[in-house]
Order: structure tokens, then C-alpha cells, then sequence
């Protein structure tokens, strides 16, 4: 299904003649395609639902991520909204490299007659019906100029861009083929497309990325915004349960005479005492990949465990409850370095 | 008897216990514990039984089976490290009191009128300071990792919290 759009992608954007406008109402059927095409093939989640909202609205950065989820249903995958934003690297792959014929062709033509290009497309811009756009291929002919001086595998994403204009497509599939290495971010309207500036949303979206995964495991987070009240939240959870060990080991050296340890048996008991208090919140286990960044390979399905394990140790307060819930809870973001 | 078939029919066990993060954790946790803890008490009845110092060793002994349980993250091995040079140290210190964070917010909230980007970033900061000293090893990461590190201390103390809950409970009980 993939293939059939691509395919008909290069063959209108192998010929150069083709006008400004006509590329429009060809991307807006490529889009109404894809719509189409979304809305047969999605399950009512609420990620779809998202994607069909955001191609009306030409978001880029979505697009980018939720072409990416597309890509990873199209391909047989599934939904996979555990995985966080790192899309399998083969599925990109095998619908981009499609992509690289068009991309080269546009590339050597653009580099012999860049400036002429950028005339002829301010000429044709007056017979186009649409602001936005023009504003977007204004913008996007700036990246050009500006990326061509850097390296080329950069340069080719500005030049797709400014290129196939209005086929987003295209210049996503390319640069995400070229050189995977590196952390594509996506200038929107309005907002500065140097390399600094580039790298520091970059930066600012990992770091807002790590906090939502802080503020599901930190419980009372959810009712402070900002990062400073996040923070805060933080400081003191980490000093409450510090402040708990200690109270707990002074207790247990207390206690540690009279100890009667069996190693087997307080695995057992500890287990039981763990394991019902997600019993009792009743909810399905699936252990955070991301905590262990070094044991992705893990499988981690634990379902709920038989309820009829009846524990000697009394389920504790309900604070604690919550805490261990929020051990288990799902939480869709990855870290993925 | 039809209970039974329906809790039967609900019990499923992963293939793989042994890769579930959280209970590798818990017990690696409890195979240094409780080893060590037996050879304390051994060692009590020999040695003086000087109470503040018996609970130091007690306390060295949870802090290292919580830094040798977690080999995989970074503040595992400062702390360890912290632990090997100075075993007699008071290493998890409150370095604010609560009453000090009440007056950083409500300076916030009273601040927050005037400057509200200038006074952000420092108050960010100011938290970030406090966040490394919290975490171990945390002098030396920058802003990301301490970030990425918090949050699996944080479930490692979770999980310890639990562990000694319930060896606790089990002997008071």
C-alpha cells in the first residue's frame, strides 16, 4: 500500500516541469489518499486518530512521528506505542529507499541552478491560491541557502525540503534515511532553523521527555506544573524515601538479634508482599523497559498473578499502594539514547 | 471448584521471571541483604555490643546491598565507591529540611509576579543543586543524566523500601 503511493511520487516528481499548483492538488490527494487509507486501517486508537487530526493541520514534527507509527502499522508491525519514538530502523528503510531516486535527481538539478530555481519558484509563487504555503516555501528556501553550506547529509534535507515543497513526504523519508546518527528535528513555522538552535530543542525536548517520565513515577506530580514545582516534588520524594531507609534500617538493627533469617523464606514472603500489592490495584504488569537501559532485549509481560495467593503480610497503607502501582504503570515513553 | 478453574485459567507466569528489572533488583537486593545482615549478627556476639555503631554497620550493609544490586546505573557505582573509601560515613544525609523547600515555594509564588523567567531558570537551578546532592554520585553529572538517573534511584529506593518493610514486618509480627 506503502509502495503504491511512493512509487507514484517519483514518477510526478521526476519531471520538473511540472507547476507549482498542479504539485499542490497532487499532495492534497496524496494526503486525502493517505487519509483514507489511515481511517480503513485504524483500530479506533487514539494515536490514529491524532494523525488524521494533524495532516489537516501540516504539523511537521507530528507528521514526522505519527508517519513513523504509520509506517510501523503499514509495515505489519503494529502499533507498538511502548517503543516510544524510535521507529525500527528496516521498516524506514524499505519505503525511503524508494524514495532516494527522486531525491537524487532533485538534488543534482537543484545544485547546478540553485539561484534560478529560487527565482522561478518566487515567479510562479503569484499564481498560487494558498498564503501558508507560499510563507512555508519561503521559509524553506532560506534552510536551503543556509544548509547548503553545511555537510551534505544535512544539505539534503534542506534541499528535499525546499524542493518537493509540498510533498513532506518525500523530504521525511530522505532524511530519515540519510544518516541515522544524527537527531532530526524539525523547524516549525516561525522558529529559527540554525544549527544551535536546532540542537537546543533537541536538548529541551529530551529533557521535557525524561520529566513526564519522572512525573508518572513520582506520585503527586501530576498536580504541579512547571519545572521548578516538578523539581521540588522530586526533592521531596527522594528525601522521604531516603529518610525511610534509614528509619527502617535502624529498625531492623533493632530488631536484629532477635532475626530469624532464612533467605529462601524472605525471598518468598518479600515476593508475596510485592506481588499483592499490584494484586490488589488489580491491574496488568508491564514492567518499564526504559528503567534498564542495558536490558532492552527483555521481554517484560508479567501478567496478574493468581488472586487466591492469600499473603500472611497485610497489605500496607495506601500510600504505599499507589507507589507500587506507579512501579507498574505503563508508561509510553522510551528513553532511547 | 469452578473458582479454581477461573483462577487457573488468570495465572499466567512470564516464561522469563529472571528479566523483569524490578524483581532482579529485589532479588539481588535480598541475596546481599540477608547474607549480610546473619554475619552481623554472628560478629555482635563477639565484638562489643556498642549499640550506635552496630546500627552503622547496619546501615553500611543496606546501603551496599542497595549499590551492588543496581550494577547497571551510574549512581550505583558512586555510591559503591563512596561506600568502599569511607565506610563509616553518614552517607544518606537530609541536606535540606522540608521547612526550607516551604519557604523556596512560597518565595516562588510571591516572585512569581515580577520577573518569571529570570527567577526560573535560578530556581530551576537552585533545584538542580539540591537534586545532586540527593543522588549519589550526582556532583558530577550534568543536567540530562542526573535526570535520567533519578528516576531509577528513585524505584530502587521504592523497591528497598519494600524489601526491608517486609523483613521488618515478618520479625514483628
Amino acid at each position: 500500500m506503502l509502495e503504491g503511493l511512493v512509487s507514484q511520487e517519483s514518477l510526478s516528481l521526476n519531471s520538473m516541469d511540472m507547476s507549482v499548483l498542479e504539485r499542490l492538488k497532487w499532495v492534497h490527494q496524496q494526503q486525502q489518499q493517505l487519509q483514507q487509507v489511515v481511517s480503513h486501517s485504524s483500530n479506533n486508537s487514539p494515536e490514529l486518530l491524532q494523525i488524521l487530526q494533524f495532516h489537516g493541520s501540516n504539523n511537521d514534527e507530528l507528521l514526522e512521528s505519527s508517519f513513523s507509527q504509520f509506517q510501523m502499522l503499514g509495515s505489519g508491525f503494529g502499533p507498538n506505542y511502548n517503543m516510544g519514538f524510535g521507529p525500527p530502523h528496516e521498516c524506514i528503510s524499505r519505503t525511503s529507499s524508494c524514495h532516494m531516486e527522486p531525491v537524487d535527481t532533485m538534488e543534482v538539478l537543484l545544485k547546478t541552478g540553485e539561484e534560478t530555481r529560487a527565482i522561478a519558484l518566487k515567479n510562479k509563487r503569484k499564481p498560487e491560491v494558498k498564503t501558508r504555503e507560499e510563507q512555508k516555501t519561503e521559509k524553506k528556501i532560506k534552510v536551503e541557502a543556509e544548509t547548503e553550506s553545511s555537510m551534505k547529509g544535512k544539505s539534503n534535507m534542506g534541499n528535499t525540503e525546499a524542493s518537493s515543497d509540498t510533498s513532506k513526504e518525500t523530504s521525511k523519508g530522505a532524511s530519515e534515511n540519510q544518516k541515522l546518527d544524527y537527531i532530526h528535528v524539525r523547524a516549525r513555522r516561525g522558529q529559527a532553523t540554525d544549527r544551535h538552535s536546532l540542537a537546543e530543542r533537541a536538548r529541551r525536548e529530551k529533557i521535557s521527555k525524561k520529566m513526564k517520565y519522572l512525573q508518572d513515577i513520582v506520585p503527586g506530580c501530576n498536580k504541579v506544573t512547571g519545572k521548578a514545582g516538578m523539581l521540588d516534588e522530586i526533592i521531596n520524594y527522594v528525601q522521604c524515601l531516603q529518610r525511610q531507609v534509614e528509619f527502617l534500617s535502624m529498625k531492623l538493627a533493632v530488631l536484629n538479634p532477635e532475626l530469624e533469617l532464612a533467605v529462601e523464606d524472605v525471598s518468598v514472603k518479600q515476593f508475596q508482599a510485592y506481588f499483592a500489592n499490584v494484586v490488589a490495584s488489580k491491574q496488568s504488569i508491564m514492567v518499564d523497559v526504559p528503567l534498564f537501559p542495558l536490558d532492552q532485549q527483555g521481554s517484560l509481560d508479567l501478567s496478574a498473578i493468581n488472586p487466591n495467593q492469600t499473603t500472611s503480610i497485610e497489605a500496607p497503607s495506601a500510600s504505599w499502594e499507589t507507589q507500587s502501582q506507579s512501579l507498574y504503570n505503563t508508561s509510553s515513553l522510551g528513553f532511547h539514547y | 471448584m469452578e473458582r479454581q478453574i477461573i483462577n487457573k485459567r488468570k495465572r499466567v507466569f512470564s516464561l522469563q521471571p529472571n528479566k523483569n528489572p524490578n524483581a532482579l533488583f529485589t532479588r539481588r537486593y535480598v541475596s546481599h541483604l540477608v547474607p549480610a545482615l546473619k554475619k552481623i549478627n554472628m560478629n555482635k556476639s563477639s565484638s562489643k555490643t556498642n549499640h550506635q555503631s552496630f546500627e552503622k554497620t547496619v546501615k553500611h550493609e543496606v546501603d551496599m546491598a542497595f549499590a551492588l544490586s543496581a550494577q547497571e546505573f551510574a549512581w550505583s557505582r558512586f555510591l559503591q565507591q563512596k561506600l568502599l573509601s569511607s565506610p563509616h560515613d553518614d552517607l544518606i544525609s537530609t541536606s535540606s529540611s522540608p521547612s526550607e523547600i516551604l519557604e523556596r515555594s512560597s518565595k516562588k509564588q510571591g516572585g512569581e509576579k515580577h520577573q518569571d523567567r529570570d527567577e526560573e531558570g535560578g530556581e530551576i537551578k537552585k533545584r538542580l543543586k539540591e537534586l545532586q546532592k540527593l543522588l549519589p554520585g550526582g556532583e558530577e553529572m550534568n543536567m540530562e543524566e542526573i535526570l535520567s538517573e533519578i528516576g531509577s534511584y528513585i524505584v530502587c529506593l521504592e523497591l528497598q523500601m519494600i524489601v526491608l518493610k517486609s523483613i521488618v514486618q515478618d520479625n514483628t509480627s
